[in-house]
């Protein structure tokens, strides 16, 4: 930063239009700030003073109220907010490691050319751009008793039937294999990227060494990807933590509260229990949640000065 | 000079006024507001109104009107409310007594609805707008199965009465085992998924056919009554009513629930319906059972017969600047005429004279099965934290009639919880 | 020779495993597809399936949905809105950071990566607040300005690194030459870097296309989005799995014609901003 120079340093249009260039940045980026501050801040700012009613989505329920912090202390109380977070924890820490290693393995065994190899790594990315209300839908499909698919070919090797979406545990599990499936691509992309990455010395180095397959990876591949594989992972719990609508047209949270994720709830208090404050509250929670997220990718692996440094300055 | 001018701007602005009215109408979402949009141009040439109308699923009609209609400003000239969210809406909708008379047609007199459904759109000791259609728990059997004579000599022999419709709980139990044992499943019971709603439906009307109230008003609030042994028997049935119906009953929403009706190759015995989606049943095009359908009331439990009730009422918010227009319109769809053509297109409006025209009595076999569920109709019990009671009961009915957890558990935690909930809120 | 006989021999089995994974993968996908051209009560009663079930009846049905109709033609309309305004002021904005130095140069660069990272269910509660009472509830201009909300601020960071690998060289010509930096930047530096605007804009497109939350929240009847409506296909009366399927495979064309064609910009696409460099 300290190194660059203003752009128009030293140029002879300096003085002429000196005052203009100040304003330069700010026009810029004026329509940006303006989009940003009625469909962004302003709605962040929003949902904070919701947040302090006992605010119900119909007059009819009755007058708002102030409530101060009592949202969130009811939050506390309410068990239903906890299995959520625990649910939604439960979806992230289980989908995103299965999700790496199958990315992880698949960019292992693609590196390398054979017949057809473009076209498999192209086809599967797929699943990633698949519109998630599609993806929810079809699974949904898949696993139904009678008629479904997938269901049938479990069938045909052996498997009990199960009622995949009647059972709050396969229905658990149903919601995070749909999510593997979709998004396990999606780090095989990355990790793939990165692996090409890697200069094909290093790797011939350890060769010449006499390291095996494992002594390569540990020794070499993961150390080498480890910014990358930290990148994926966080950009995957940011993303992961706002799932909604494949879920909703899933399982709708259902049976019961059992795949009730962190969205879902908030819509349910909003819009089922007329909560509207309470609702705001548990936005504004997430709200904080991915933000620590974020700023913990944005300060780790992102970096306008890498930016500028590799586009040569 | 002057004079004259004012005047016809007056006269102007009048007739604008006149010829410019329209009103915004809310529909939900089924064959029947769709078939009635079909008329509406009529309407609007006979009034000079011009009818705006939406139509959104129901949970959305619950959402919009919840924000689309507030105390002094509304979006909406009609709106439709589910019986169970009266409560919530009736300090914003105006009485029936203080509709307009009508201009081009007449007011309908509320004794024309069916006394079973009127009830729905009472709500402290007032009319609040007009119930609309006449939606309530009928039961279908195969046909085909029943008759059978494989089938009929069978089970005579092994249960020593006669196959038919089941007229009791238990008939039921025992003619779909039999069935179950021949491969045949009863339909899923309840629509579980798709809101909460049709599993309290399915609830309540297990509760009342084994003799218990879940909650009733006590001193103008509601209260929790539920007698709990009975209301684990209530379960502990339907838990063995779940073993002979599909796999994954307890997932099926209202169209899961007509795609096994429907296209089982092998057919399913016996099922409940709203008869809002009769016309879907009976349409050869989506269903294998078209024509093969007989209709009747719901078997009866030890504590007798209930047909569980599901209505619309159309409403006027107290907000609209249109009154007048909004129930002119409501005037010509509850009409004896539109009703008749209504139930002609295999919908099922509210009124009597319509549900029990003798000219259809024979192309329209559920019209009888309707007016005989009619004497037995049960209302879900309703106030304004409905959802979440809801939910309550959705998610443990689920679990102890899935054998998930033991049933008398179930009905614990849905006292408890209940309980909770109508405490919070101040009862 | 024995070695390379060995070479060969791994690359099969990869090559078999490789296509094998694939097929398990895209098995979903290609149930929808198939799906769209086989009847209702055909995949309701689960029939296996046979190649005389095929049928465009399930495409007539859903193309004639007034419903859908008018989905496809406000997706179609408010992905092309938000994408030109996100784009537009993206470009600007990108250009602001990439090119002047100020003090809270970076600080509001992050801000706009950390916004682009917001869940929506934060959001959405509020805005239906505020969109019922400005009256742009259900309007297509509302839920074009919610679309914009994520995409000005992924524009921004997709563009960046192809706004900062362009040489200044050529706007302090033209400066020199006495046009103004709007000038400059709409007449010399746009089209220098047209290639980063196209893949900003079919990002963008995707990202609009494909939400689902807003439009499910902001929108009712007038400017419900196709997913909106592909949803009431299940959640009506009757189960139209070859319809959902037909209008679902509709919705894919253009969102698979981009993938398979921007291959070169996936990465750059799905992370904007969040891969070093």
């Amino acid at each position: 930063m300290s190194s660059k120079k203003l752009v128009t340093d030293g140029r002879p249009a300096r003085n002429k239009e000196g005052k203009a260039r100040e304003h330069a940045p700010f026009l810029f980026l004026l329509p940006a700030l303006l989009v940003v501050f009625a469909v962004l801040i302003f709605p962040i700012i929003f949902s904070l003073i919701v947040s302090t009613f006992d605010w119900p989505l119909s007059e009819g329920a009755g007058a708002r109220r102030f409530v101060g912090l009592g949202n969130y202390i009811g939050l506390t109380k309410d068990p239903e907010f906890w299995n959520s977070l625990k649910l939604q924890l439960g979806f992230i820490f289980v989908a995103i490691p299965l999700e790496l290693l199958l990315g992880f393995a698949a960019a292992l065994l693609l590196n390398r050319e054979f017949f057809g190899a473009r076209l498999v790594r192209s086809l599967l990315l797929l699943p990633v751009f698949f519109l998630p209300i599609l993806s929810g839908m079809t699974w949904r499909f898949m696993l139904q008793p009678r008629y479904g698919p997938l269901n049938a070919l479990l069938l045909k090797l052996g498997a009990p039937e199960i009622t995949w979406l009647g059972n709050p545990v396969t229905a658990y599990i149903a919601i995070i294999i749909q999510d593997i499936w979709r998004m396990w691509p999606f780090m095989f992309m990355l990790l793939y990227a990165g692996l090409t990455a890697i200069p094909q010395e290093m790797i011939e180095a350890a060769e010449i060494d006499g390291a095996g397959f494992w002594k390569k990876l540990r020794s070499v591949i993961i150390p080498l990807l480890t910014p990358t594989i930290l990148t994926a992972i966080l950009l995957r719990i940011i993303d992961a933590l706002r799932v909604f609508s494949e879920v909703y047209v899933m399982t709708e949270g259902g049976p019961g509260t059992s795949t009730m994720l962190f969205s879902l709830y908030t819509h349910r208090q909003a819009f089922g229990y007329q909560k509207v404050g309470m609702a705001s509250s548990m936005a504004i929670f997430l709200l904080i949640l991915s933000i620590v997220f974020a700023l913990t990718l944005v300060r780790k692996n992102m970096s306008l000065d890498v930016l500028e440094e590799k586009a040569g300055g | 000079m002057k004079k004259a001018l004012f005047m016809l701007l007056l006269a102007v602005a009048m007739v604008g006024m006149v010829s410019a009215q329209t009103i915004n109408v809310l529909f939900w979402d089924d064959a029947y507001p769709r078939t009635l949009m079909e008329r509406i141009p009529e309407f609007e040439k006979a009034t000079g109104i011009k009818v705006n109308f939406e139509i959104l699923q129901p949970p959305q009609v619950f959402t919009k009107t919840s924000v689309a209609v507030g105390k002094d400003k509304t979006d909406y000239d009609l709106v439709c409310v589910d019986e169970g969210n009266i409560p919530l809406f009736a300090s914003l909708m105006l009485p029936y007594d203080q509709w307009a008379p009508g201009k081009v047609f007449k007011k309908v007199d509320p004794s024309t609805v069916t006394p079973a459904m009127l009830d729905v759109a009472q709500w402290d000791g007032k009319l609040i707008g007009l119930p609309i259609n006449g939606n309530l728990y009928v039961w279908m059997t195969r046909k085909d199965l029943i008759e059978n004579p494989k089938y009929k000599a069978e089970f005579k022999a092994q249960y020593g009465y006669d196959l038919g419709v089941p007229q009791t709980l238990q008939q039921m139990l025992d003619m779909g085992t039999y069935f179950y044992k021949n491969g045949i499943v009863s339909g899923g019971f309840g629509p579980f998924n798709g809101g909460p709603a049709g599993v309290f439906g399915e609830a309540i009307f297990m509760w009342e056919s084994f003799g218990t109230h879940f909650i009733d008003y006590v001193n103008g609030k509601p209260k929790l009554v539920v007698d709990k042994a009975k209301a684990v028997q209530g379960m502990e049935f339907y838990k063995k009513l779940m073993a002979i119906s599909p796999k994954g009953a307890e997932t099926m929403a209202h169209v899961e629930r007509q795609a096994a009706f429907c296209a089982d190759p092998k057919g399913v015995f016996t099922q409940f319906i709203w008869p809002a989606q009769i016309a879907s049943y009976e349409d050869p095009d989506k269903s294998l059972a078209a024509g093969k359908i007989v209709y009747s009331a719901p078997p009866s439990g030890p504590a007798g017969r209930f047909a569980i009730r599901g209505t619309w009422a159309v409403n006027i918010p107290l907000a609209s600047k249109n009154k007048d227009a909004a129930a002119e319109f409501v005037y010509w769809w509850a009409s004896k005429d539109i009703a008749t053509w209504l139930v002609e297109k295999n919908t099922v409006p509210a009124r009597t004279d319509a549900l029990t025209n003798p000219k259809f009595a024979a192309s329209k076999p559920w019209l009888a099965a309707i007016a005989d569920s009619m004497k037995y109709a049960a209302a879900r019990p309703r106030f304004k934290e409905v959802a979440q009671v809801q939910d309550i009961v959705k998610k443990y009915w689920i679990m102890g009639i899935t054998g998930q957890m033991p049933t008398a558990d179930a009905m614990q935690k849905i006292m408890d919880e209940t309980q909770d909930v109508l405490k919070k809120a101040g009862y | 020779m024995k070695k390379r006989t060995r070479t060969i021999l791994t690359s099969t089995i990869i090559a078999i495993v490789a296509f094998l994974v694939l097929i398990i993968e895209l098995y979903p996908i290609g149930i929808t597809i198939v799906n769209g051209f086989r009847r209702d009560i055909i995949i309701l009663s689960g029939q296996p399936f046979k190649l005389s079930q095929l049928t465009t009846r399930s495409y007539e049905l859903v193309l004639k949905n007034p419903g859908f109709q008018l989905g496809m033609k406000n997706s179609i309309i408010i992905g092309l809105l938000s994408t030109g305004i996100s784009v537009l002021i993206g470009a600007m904005a990108s250009y602001g950071i990439a090119r002047f130095r100020f003090g809270w140069r970076n600080s509001l660069a992050y801000s706009f990566l950390v916004f682009r990272m917001l869940p929506q269910i934060s959001l959405v509660i509020a805005l239906y607040l505020m969109f019922t009472n400005l009256g742009i509830r259900d309007t297509v201009g509302g839920i074009t300005l919610a679309h914009t909300s994520f995409n000005v601020p992924y524009v921004i960071w997709l563009l960046l690194p192809f706004f900062t690998a362009v040489d200044k060289a050529y706007e302090e010509a033209a400066m020199v030459d006495g046009a103004s930096r709007m000038g400059v930047f709409f007449r010399i530096f746009l089209p220098i870097v047209a290639p980063g605007l196209v893949v900003a804009a079919v990002f963008a497109f995707l990202n609009s296309w494909n939400e689902f939350l807003y439009a499910l929240i902001l929108t009712g009847v007038k400017a419900k989005t196709a997913p909106i409506a592909i949803n009431g296909l299940i959640g009506g009366e009757t189960l139209t799995w070859g319809q959902v399927c037909a209008a679902g495979t509709l919705m894919l064309v253009p969102v698979f014609i981009f993938t398979l064609g921007m291959q070169k910009f996936l990465i750059r696409g799905i992370t904007a901003g969040g891969v070093k460099g």
